[in-house]
């Protein structure tokens, strides 16, 4: 890191009650850090250096079960955030996409557009490693206030409409097992309190990592649909054309599927996840594989969905105003009432994992900018603002969606789409991050990377011009071969 | 932008507790080392100047066409 910012200091606050202790600086193993007399450790430093001794101690070890521990001490951030995004709209996006349109062409279009994440969230890794700070609180430092709030009025407006849909989502699923509304809501904000209780990053990590396992449970669920697995091999491999053209509603829904994979909050969960974790350049490597497995856990578990509904597009159902247990109730003459039952958990695991994994992005994105603690390692007493942030954020979502009469599956196309619209300002500010040999050093991107990049952006961009046009002047659409 | 971390210090912590996070973590992941150390502000070149701008203009527009076809959408 570069040189400190002495001006606009103050001293930090110390409770003169508490017994604190001051290491002299000359105890510091270099002199990267900050130019003061003295250190003060704080309860935080203590949980993640246990956390890094265990990595440490593992990766001195050799062998294939040192080596396949350190995997699992390092996994986490990449596999949260991409299943994670496989949340409520993404999955209801997926249902839509599956049952209005079959495979033919959405099948390797939602592969290409988990490699775009796989891109975009490569990058936040080595900016999380390399720097050790929240996307947030960079963008904030090397940009200025003035675009930092920009940057982070997006977001949180992003955000708070996703968390929505996520409740939208989990009311919906449990709504298929009878459950009322207000006591599936209320549920889900009660397990998203007592995921926090533990205040510890890696136990915490740990619960969200096994709830969002169960995004797989759409496997078994398209399994009983019994699919035609040449033709799905012929789909993947062939990429057959846009059904029906390019109309104004395939547009929504490639714009909606593009959302469900590639959005914001990924960027500025991952990056802070990683610096609360505690990973170090070091890690990097293993950050790459945490991001790409969790990319493919996603990839299976969004086609299984297509899959799934795929049914009702083979029975030429209609399945245009469907919300989420009306998917899982169409399904249930095809799969049965266990299999209607899975989809209907799945939908709301997507809408439960995601509602902590997004509510904890706002958290730091607001710590890292107000200069509070943010940290999940962090007691109670002592994170305040950031545990308060995240829960008064997730409760008023959940308020908003006991309002009866909300059009699902037309909110949550939108919401998806506005996150893919707020897509490029967002990656101008990664790409812009991680080639900054000021703050990455030698870890700045390699051309190829900024090639992928760049795609990335020129497609989110031309995709969101041609939603613009469709909306405007559906009649343009004929310009690129649409009716 | 100016305030700093507001971080509470451990309360007694031990001899383990402390060599544990001096060796195990890096100089600047320790709290204490964030407070008082932040990444200078970087000015931007007129480039990037007019693609940060370009973007917000998109951004913006691209929000007024979602919510025109939420409007015809209720219509």
């Amino acid at each position: 890191m570069s040189e400190a910012k002495s001006d606009g200091m103050k001293e930090p606050k110390t409770a003169p009650e508490q017994p604190v202790v001051v290491v002299p600086r000359s105890d510091l193993r270099d002199d990267r850090g900050p130019a003061v007399s003295g250190v003060v450790i704080t309860h935080e430093d203590i949980d993640r250096a246990h956390d890094r001794e265990q990595v440490s101690a593992t990766r001195a070890r050799h062998g294939l079960r040192p080596r396949l521990r350190l995997f699992w001490l390092l996994i986490g951030p990449g596999i949260l955030v991409m299943l994670g995004e496989n949340d409520g709209p993404s999955m209801l996006s997926y249902a839509a996409t599956g049952a209005r349109f079959g495979i033919g062409f959405f099948l390797p279009f939602v592969v290409l557009t988990f490699l775009m994440a796989c891109v975009v969230q490569e990058m936040t890794v080595r900016l999380g490693a390399a720097t050790h700070r929240g996307h947030a609180e960079l963008i904030f430092d090397r940009f200025g206030p003035f675009w930092g709030w920009f940057s982070m009025i997006d977001l949180m407006v992003g955000n708070f409409l996703t968390l929505v849909t996520e409740f939208i989502a989990i009311r919906a699923g449990l709504g298929f097992f009878g459950v009322p509304p207000w006591v599936a809501v209320l549920g889900a904000l009660l397990v998203l309190s007592v995921a926090l209780m533990t205040h510890r990053y890696w136990t915490w990590e740990r619960i969200i990592l096994g709830a969002a396992m169960f995004n797989l449970v759409f496997v078994p669920v398209a399994l009983l649909t019994h699919p035609h697995w040449e033709a799905v091999g012929r789909a993947l491999l062939t990429w057959k054309p846009l059904p029906g053209g390019i109309t104004q509603e395939t547009v929504l829904v490639l714009l909606a599927d593009i959302g469900a994979t590639v959005t914001p909050w990924m960027l500025f969960f991952q990056q802070s996840a990683i610096a609360d974790k505690g990973l170090t350049t070091r890690d990097i490597r293993f950050g790459r594989v945490d991001t790409v497995l969790g990319a493919a856990l996603a990839t299976v578990a969004a086609l299984a969905t297509m899959l799934a509904t795929a049914a009702l597009f083979t029975h030429h159902m209609s399945t245009a105003n469907f919300e989420a247990a009306e998917f899982a109730q169409a399904l249930q003459p095809f799969i049965g009432h266990w299999g209607a039952a899975l989809f209907a958990l799945g939908i709301f695991e997507a809408g439960m994992v995601a509602a902590i994994t997004i509510s904890t992005s706002s958290a730091y994105a607001f710590g890292e900018v107000a200069r509070r603690p943010h940290s999940l390692n962090l007691p109670f007493r002592q994170g305040r603002s950031f545990y308060l942030v995240l829960l008064l954020e997730a409760a008023a979502a959940a308020g908003l969606v006991l309002i009866p009469g909300i059009p699902l599956v037309y909110v949550v196309l939108l919401v998806n789409v506005i996150a893919v619209l707020a897509m490029p300002p967002a990656l101008l500010f990664l790409y812009m991050l991680v080639n900054d040999r000021e703050i990455m050093g030698d870890l700045i991107s390699p051309l190829w990377a900024n090639v992928l990049a760049l795609g990335v952006v020129i497609v989110l961009i031309g995709a969101g011009l041609l939603f613009g046009i469709s909306v405007i002047a559906p009649n343009a659409l004929a310009l690129v071969g649409g009716r | 932008m100016e305030k700093q971390f507001d971080s509470e210090p451990a309360e007694n912590v031990t001899r383990e507790e402390l060599t544990s996070v001096m060796t195990a973590l890096e100089p600047d992941q320790i709290i204490f080392a964030k407070e008082h150390h932040h990444c200078p502000r970087r000015e931007l070149t007129r480039t990037e100047m007019i693609l940060f701008w370009a973007l917000r203009i998109y951004l913006v527009f691209m929000v007024g066409v979602v919510v025109y076809q939420i409007w015809t959408g209720a219509r």
